[in-house]
């Protein structure tokens, strides 16, 4: 069971890999695979039991898939740590107007 | 001997120790000990420590971010049932993530850009408001170092749980929608975390928030780079 939903997620992947590929996307072939996902899920091309035994594993694991990429911060420190100042202020510039901008939308246009 | 396999053996070995002591400090609540953050600082202090090059690390490391590929895939099933619990709202909801994740990749890469920031920085940071998986795939897209996109992402979403809520209520932002909106927008996973402790509306609403703007982000991102620079 687990093996066949696994199998159909490489399935999915595959297919963004290729689109991405033929149409020379500037989007990463595993994002594209998980929208064509979402959609055939929502087109009821494929059913939800189907995947969920691979996917709720994937999701489970998912954060330490990344972790050597956190890992490989440690790289980039002595480069990062020339510019900390000016890169937190933009990052938490960012961060709270993002909050904002979003929120003011949801709240101004929801009474 | 084969000093290749052993080294793949210590890296892979050595992120499921820190991995799985990390999780156990979960249970303490406190948003600065993200479990994820910690596992990464812990990782890296270790090779310090010991004088471990990343690169013989990452022999092993490499391995487990192959995963990544069709973990991300997985996330569109799990988008689809957050989908499912809110269909009526949607509109609403996906104009307010749409235009705040587009000014999320705006505002940082031109505020990094009034402040001097080199090409890379700039590249490696744009996506740093959505989940880390899709993150380091937009980030290695765009030619930046997904090695710097991860832990600032982390750092992102720990700084929306710590204060994200304070500055929203500050801002007289009062409505439930609209705070889980935001944090999901903003600060993702890590941010989503405290939209659910705040109740199941903002958890829900932050949950889709953080699925839209993956997308959102993942799209608009090489465009907007790529008219900006």
């Amino acid at each position: 069971m687990r093996i066949k939903a696994f199998f159909f997620i490489l399935l999915f992947l595959l297919a963004g890999e290729l689109i991405r590929y033929l149409f020379k996307l500037p989007v990463a072939g595993n994002i594209i695979g998980m929208v064509l996902l979402f959609v055939a899920l929502k087109y009821r091309w494929i059913a939800l039991s189907a995947i969920k035994p691979a996917s709720d594993k994937l999701l489970e694991f998912l954060v330490l898939f990344f972790i050597p990429y956190g890992v490989g911060l440690m790289i980039y420190f002595d480069l990062i740590k020339a510019y900390w100042l000016p890169l937190s202020i933009a990052v938490i510039a960012s961060t709270l107007l993002t909050l904002y901008i979003t929120a003011v939308i949801l709240q101004k246009s929801g009474k | 001997m084969n000093f290749f396999f052993l080294w793949v053996i210590f890296g892979i070995g050595i992120t499921l120790v820190f991995y799985a002591l990390a999780g156990r400090i979960k249970r303490f609540k406190i948003a600065f000990l993200n479990p994820v953050l910690l596992a990464i600082v812990g990782i890296i202090i270790f090779l310090k420590v010991f004088d471990i090059p990343f690169e013989a690390y990452n022999k092993g490391g490499k391995i487990l971010t192959y995963f990544l590929g069709p973990a991300v895939v997985a996330l569109g099933a799990f988008f689809y049932e957050k989908y499912e619990e809110l269909r009526k709202d949607l509109r609403l909801l996906s104009i307010a993530v749409i235009i705040g994740g587009i000014c999320g990749v705006v505002s940082i890469v031109v505020f990094m850009l009034l402040l001097g920031m080199p090409l890379f920085l700039i590249q490696s940071l744009a996506a740093k408001s959505v989940t880390t998986p899709i993150a380091v795939e937009i980030t290695k897209n765009v030619g930046g170092i997904p090695d710097i996109t991860a832990g600032i992402v982390i750092a992102v979403g720990v700084f929306g749980n710590v204060f994200g809520l304070y500055f929203l209520n500050k801002m007289g932002i009062t409505s439930q929608r609209a705070i889980g909106a935001a944090l999901g927008t903003a600060a993702h996973g890590i941010g989503t975390a405290r939209a659910i402790e705040e109740g199941v509306i903002p958890g829900v609403y932050s949950g889709i928030a953080m699925c839209l703007n993956g997308i959102v982000t993942a799209v608009s991102t090489p465009v907007i780079l790529h008219l900006i620079l």
